[in-house]
């Protein structure tokens, strides 16, 4: 992605995304608040809170989008976004689906036998 | 000759099966490493579309491809019918299996609404296995004739058919 006022990001069908700090900062806001309504010793919550933070941090420190992109090591910025919006959609579903619970049936005891 | 063990991509693979299955208890039943490197997860049929979504929407496990979904026929068991997802990460380049089990009358959703690419597999073992799916958008024979009857890749179903051709 070059610097000039012609720009692209190689991908078909992602534009470039003008402000990604400011849409980064926002989505992972709205995902934080979300994992609020998420019981507290859920894995998913606890995981899923330590890899937005540690992206968030990186977004306030670095100001410069290539360095950034680096940084984060997830392909480009427009592509980070796109996988926070992921992330902030299937948040919502874990409130509803609440996966955290324990097993909802055990198998039958011949089921997963291989060789059968 | 023999494949050599590639031991630090079995405990990669360990590791992360270990945590998929503790984000999501619910719904899984089992976790196996193979002695290839393929990561299997085992799940009950309720949890098929908030596991492909979780994997599929997470941030540790982008597996945005869904490269195939088939249907395994063991007649000796209760729930005779295991069915197979076999997705692609592309971001980290790895692969995962996950199975449900199903049998001849229990319909089971549908993952077309995760991965547009499920619509004509699903088709496939509704026509090969008579698997119902619920919610599919249009669930109809896709490889035998107009007016087949049956299910031919069941194992009671007989190689040469009942038709003469």
């Amino acid at each position: 992605m070059f610097m000039l006022s012609l720009q692209t990001t190689g991908l078909v069908g992602l534009a470039v995304a003008e402000n990604p700090h400011e849409r980064l900062r926002i989505l992972y806001t709205k995902i934080l608040s979300i994992l609020e309504n998420i019981p507290k010793d859920a894995a998913y919550r606890k995981y899923t809170e330590q890899i937005v933070n540690e992206r968030f941090d990186l977004v306030k420190k670095e100001s410069d989008v290539q360095k950034l992109q680096d940084k984060l090591n997830s392909g480009q910025i427009e592509e980070v976004i796109v996988q926070a919006e992921n992330e902030l959609s299937l948040a919502r579903k874990m409130i509803q689906w609440k996966p955290w619970e324990p097993l909802v049936e055990e198998p039958p005891s011949n089921q997963w036998r291989w060789p059968i | 000759t023999v494949r050599p063990k590639n031991e630090v991509e079995q405990k990669q693979l360990c590791a992360f099966g270990e945590y998929v299955a503790e984000i999501l208890p619910k719904y899984i039943q089992q976790v196996q490493v193979t002695c290839f490197n393929e990561l299997e997860l085992l799940i009950h049929p309720d949890g098929i579309i908030p596991v492909l979504t979780f994997l599929r929407d997470h941030t540790n496990a982008q597996f945005k491809s869904l490269a195939d979904l088939t249907a395994v026929d063991v007649p000796s068991r209760q729930y005779r019918f295991e069915i197979v997802y076999n997705l692609l990460s592309l971001r980290f380049n790895s692969r995962i299996r996950v199975k449900t089990y199903t049998d001849e009358l229990t319909p089971i959703d549908s993952a077309v609404p995760v991965h547009k690419a499920a619509n004509w597999y699903e088709r496939e073992v509704w026509d090969m296995y008579g698997v119902f799916f619920a919610n599919h958008p249009d669930l109809r024979r896709i490889l035998t004739d107009y007016g087949f009857e049956g299910h031919p890749f069941r194992k009671d179903f007989p190689l040469s058919g009942y038709v003469e051709v």
